[in-house]
């Protein structure tokens, strides 16, 4: 029984993971032995600080969001084994569009909210498609593309920012708070009989509807890569280009749409910075966070299934990380340091699959005097 | 005199359970050429890694000079006196062909490789041996012939006395074969001895002494060459009696399906790879293409399959022109395409075979359904597909790379042939696979043309080329030297001439028949 459930690719999935986290963990305890005076006190900041309180939970949820978006975007684009660095850009005009139009649009939340995340999204696509397309049709790298368009998408939103949303006068950059119009709402409905419950989590964790609408994007995301032409169009090319093409893909028209359709997701992530997390707009909206999508589609094998679960563990290192920073003597270093070492070994491809090779290999020796047990060639 | 390998009760049951090697017993004399063939999955590359030390056996015997031996790298295997060469040649590109000689055991000068010695030995080997090369070349630009012959310095310049061969005929031309032959009676010559693996039991007949069969990771048997036949060899290796001459009913040929008409194709370099090339292909029949390989056949498939843009010239279909269309736009007019590189085109390796057998038509009713696939439809075709075309595996949702090479090839035959093609283009479609898998590609190729679709057959097999043909064109250089209306009634030495560009017939007499 349990060697049947250890067959399945799913657990033996979960299993590695977990096994990587326990050992970096570890690790991630001698090193803070190492450099604390208070090591105990130090690692359970780190370990539970996030579910220690409701408002800390609530920045974890909110932040796991982020990265689930993120993660989605970055895993539809490895998937099809193409690169991009774009996540930055495309949240950036994501954000900067969602967010005139929080602010500035007359219109009452239900259509603006709407709009506003529509506008954010195309736009995401839009300039997505940029590199899809500079990488189809002349063949330019889409790491270097994607980079520099990073940099202008950031002169652009800045330039938007500083002379034309900012208020007047002020001292600093950032646009005044979005109107409740413009804000996106908490998750549970303001009813009568969920009145506690609103109260709570709107005051002390604003976790906002984009919780469900992840949960559809993921949906989605996987319902379009497993079961959509485009979707097998975009697996094909990412298991040989050169059958994709040979079997009548359309390989150039597929690769525009394939960043395109990331570049969606990761305005929609960009619009929730705004929206939902910071309900203005400020410089620097998408620092420390544009490139963790990588991260977490890594260590979600681009199983657009498994980025929410992915984002919410990575999101939580993330949350207990500062946390430990704040309340203990650990530097932010030391964190970042721990920080890196789980994730190496959770994305290490090979540190499971060897254990498991040398443990197969031991019992297939051990069954090697009865070899009738042995399967039948098909290799 | 003693055995030089013995292998005794090999036994070798892999982590995922497929038992490769079931108690082998394989002896090998000093100074004798031993073919070892069997199909594709047979367990004869398992056998030689075990020998050459990059699999250790799960339990039995390896005795090597008459001493028990365990090897845990080829490094051990190397230094008892084993070379390999692979099928896969492991050569470094960039450097040039003395470099990969000596590339581990460099001759050095301060710490630095010493090219001039390098290159010294080099030629002293490739002289000694017979086995020409050009030391300063780099690898990158030879062939593959010659790359081959590098491969098997590199071994004998590590010491090797023994040498195992796997495949070593699967990619080179027939005159290639012939000196490879050649240098292989030179090596044992020299007191070397040699392993064969190969599929091709003619090749067996003409260079080995002994010969050993296997079959699904046994040894059938082990016999003088002299003693055995092809029919008795291949009747070994699939358990049944093989058809090794096709039977195929007399040709009908129906209306006029494809039509070339002055293909021209310069490559990148300038160089004129296609020229002036123009032929018919009729419903109801098999045109080869013959040639050696090199001469304009690949490119001239490519094009014709939208792979590749032509210079000039003009493609029709059925009246429809094709000539530098989208491979989705040649494919819609009803073309099919087995590719001669499976790997490369034919296949994704690490996707499903269901969804391997779908890349031509996911988009198409009835496999596609409003917005997405439907999936259904897909896996009954998949049931269908491996039950028809006897692809050896539990079912369809286990990526290709699980298969063996013969049964891949099935996978390709299968979604080429169930595409109810006019045209099928089949480049090399038996190259590397084993008897069983062969005959039956051969089988449903004839079945198609006798079903009325045109066949276009481009192989390196000239075997094959003129007993599946109806008709048969001779290329040399990209340009057709010769065309034959009655394959059955051309010999395999005229063809030969043609080929080689000896012989050319005039532009008068080829335009009537073409």
């Amino acid at each position: 029984m349990i060697r049947k459930l250890y067959m399945k690719p799913a657990v033996r999935e979960f299993l590695r993971i977990l096994l990587a986290i326990t050992i970096s963990l570890g690790l991630g305890f001698i090193i803070t032995l190492l450099v604390s005076e208070d090591p105990i006190g130090a690692y359970r900041a780190f370990l539970t600080g996030p579910v220690s309180r409701i408002n800390r939970a609530g920045e974890w949820i909110k932040e796991a969001i982020t990265l689930t978006l993120l993660g989605l975007s970055v895993a539809l684009v490895f998937k099809a084994k193409l690169f991009s660095l774009g996540a930055e850009g495309q949240m950036l005009l994501g954000a900067l569009v969602s967010g005139t139009i929080a602010l500035f649009v007359p219109l009452p939340s239900v259509l603006r909210i709407p709009l506003a995340l529509i506008a954010g999204m195309l736009v995401g696509g839009l300039f997505g498609a940029l590199p899809g397309y500079l990488k189809a049709h002349l063949n330019a790298n889409e790491i270097v593309s994607t980079l520099m368009l990073n940099a202008i998408a950031l002169r652009v939103y800045d330039y938007f920012l500083i002379f034309h949303i900012k208020p007047e006068g002020a001292g600093y950059n950032a646009s005044d708070f979005f109107p409740k119009e413009g804000v996106l709402p908490t998750f549970i409905p303001n009813l009568p009989f969920l009145a506690d419950a609103y109260e709570l989590f709107s005051r002390r964790a604003n976790i906002t509807i984009m919780l469900y609408i992840a949960i559809v994007v993921v949906i989605l995301v996987w319902y379009l890569m497993y079961r959509t032409p485009f979707g097998y169009e975009l697996r094909m090319m990412g298991a040989n280009m050169k059958f994709a093409r040979y079997g009548g893909i359309d390989t150039k028209r597929s690769v525009v749409l394939t960043f395109a359709i990331s570049g969606v997701v990761a305005g929609l992530a960009g619009a929730y910075l705004g929206m939902g997390i910071h309900q203005k707009l400020i410089a620097n909206i998408t620092i420390g966070i544009a490139f963790e999508g990588i991260v977490v589609a890594l260590l979600a094998r681009n199983n657009p299934v498994a980025v929410p679960f992915a984002a919410l563990a990575y999101g939580y290192l993330r949350a207990g990380a500062d946390i430990m920073e704040r309340s203990s003597d650990v530097s932010r270093e030391m964190v970042l340091v721990i920080q890196a070492i789980i994730i190496l070994l959770v994305t290490a491809e090979r540190v499971l699959p060897i254990i498991q090779q040398r443990v197969s290999a031991m019992r297939e020796n051990n069954k090697a005097t009865a070899p009738e047990e042995g399967g039948q060639n098909v290799v | 005199m003693p055995p030089i390998i013995e292998l005794n009760d090999i036994y070798k049951i892999y982590p995922n359970g497929v038992m490769a090697n079931k108690g082998v017993n394989f002896s090998v004399d000093p100074g004798e050429i031993h073919a070892l063939v069997g199909e594709n999955g047979a367990g004869k590359s398992t056998l030689m890694k075990i020998i050459y030390g990059m699999e250790q056996p799960t339990e039995g015997q390896v005795i090597v000079d008459g001493l028990e031996r365990h090897f845990h790298s080829s490094r051990d295997a190397i230094d008892a006196g084993i070379g390999m060469v692979h099928q896969n040649f492991m050569l470094v590109p960039s450097f040039t062909v003395a470099e990969n000689i000596v590339l581990g055991q460099e001759p050095t000068q301060r710490g630095l490789l010493n090219k001039q010695q390098a290159i010294d030995e080099t030629i002293h080997i490739s002289e000694q041996y017979g086995l020409r090369v050009d030391p300063e070349a780099v690898v990158d630009s030879i062939n593959v012939g010659m790359r081959q012959r590098v491969e098997i310095l590199k071994a004998l310049y590590r010491g090797a006395n023994i040498l195992i061969l796997d495949e070593p005929t699967a990619v080179l031309t027939p005159q290639e074969t012939q000196e490879l032959f050649l240098a292989i009676r030179k090596l044992v010559e020299q007191g070397k001895t040699v392993i064969f693996i190969t599929h091709k039991l003619r090749e067996v007949k003409e260079v080995s002494d002994r010969v050993t069969v296997m079959r699904q990771g046994e040894v059938i048997g082990t016999l003088p060459t002299s003693e055995a036949t092809r029919e008795s060899l291949a009747c070994m290796m699939v358990g049944r009696d093989v058809l090794l001459s096709v039977d195929k009913p007399p040709s009908v040929r129906g209306r006029k399906v494809m039509e070339i008409q002055n293909l021209n194709y310069i490559d990148d370099t300038g160089r004129c790879v296609l020229e002036d090339v123009s032929f018919n292909i009729y419903a109801g029949e098999i045109l080869g293409i013959a040639g050696v390989e090199g001469n304009g056949q690949t490119e001239l498939v490519e094009i014709l399959t939208g792979l590749r843009p032509a210079t000039s010239g003009n493609a029709l279909i059925n009246g429809n022109f094709v000539l530098n269309k989208t491979p989705r736009e040649v494919r819609l007019a009803k073309v099919s395409h087995i590719p001669e590189d499976r790997l490369t085109n034919g296949l994704a390796l690490e996707a499903s075979i269901n969804e391997n057998l779908i890349v031509d038509r996911y988009f198409r009713p009835p496999y596609r359904k409003g917005a997405s696939i439907d999936y259904d439809k897909v896996y009954e075709l998949g049931a269908k597909s491996i039950e028809e075309f006897g692809i050896l595996t539990p079912n369809g949702d286990l990526p290709v790379a699980s298969l063996s090479g013969g049964n891949m090839q099935k996978v390709i035959v299968a979604r080429e042939f169930t595409s109810e093609p006019e045209l099928l283009i089949a480049a090399q479609p038996t190259r590397g696979i084993d008897v069983g898998a062969t005959e039956f590609v051969r089988e449903q190729l004839v079945k198609q043309r006798t079903d009325g679709t045109a066949v276009l057959l481009v192989s390196a097999d000239l075997g094959e080329v003129m007993s599946l043909s109806d008709r048969i064109i001779a290329i040399y250089e990209g340009e057709i030297t010769g065309v034959f209306p009655d394959a059955a009634s051309v010999t395999e030495e005229e063809l030969g001439l043609y080929m080689l560009g000896i012989k050319h017939q005039s532009t008068e007499e080829m335009e009537e028949l073409l």
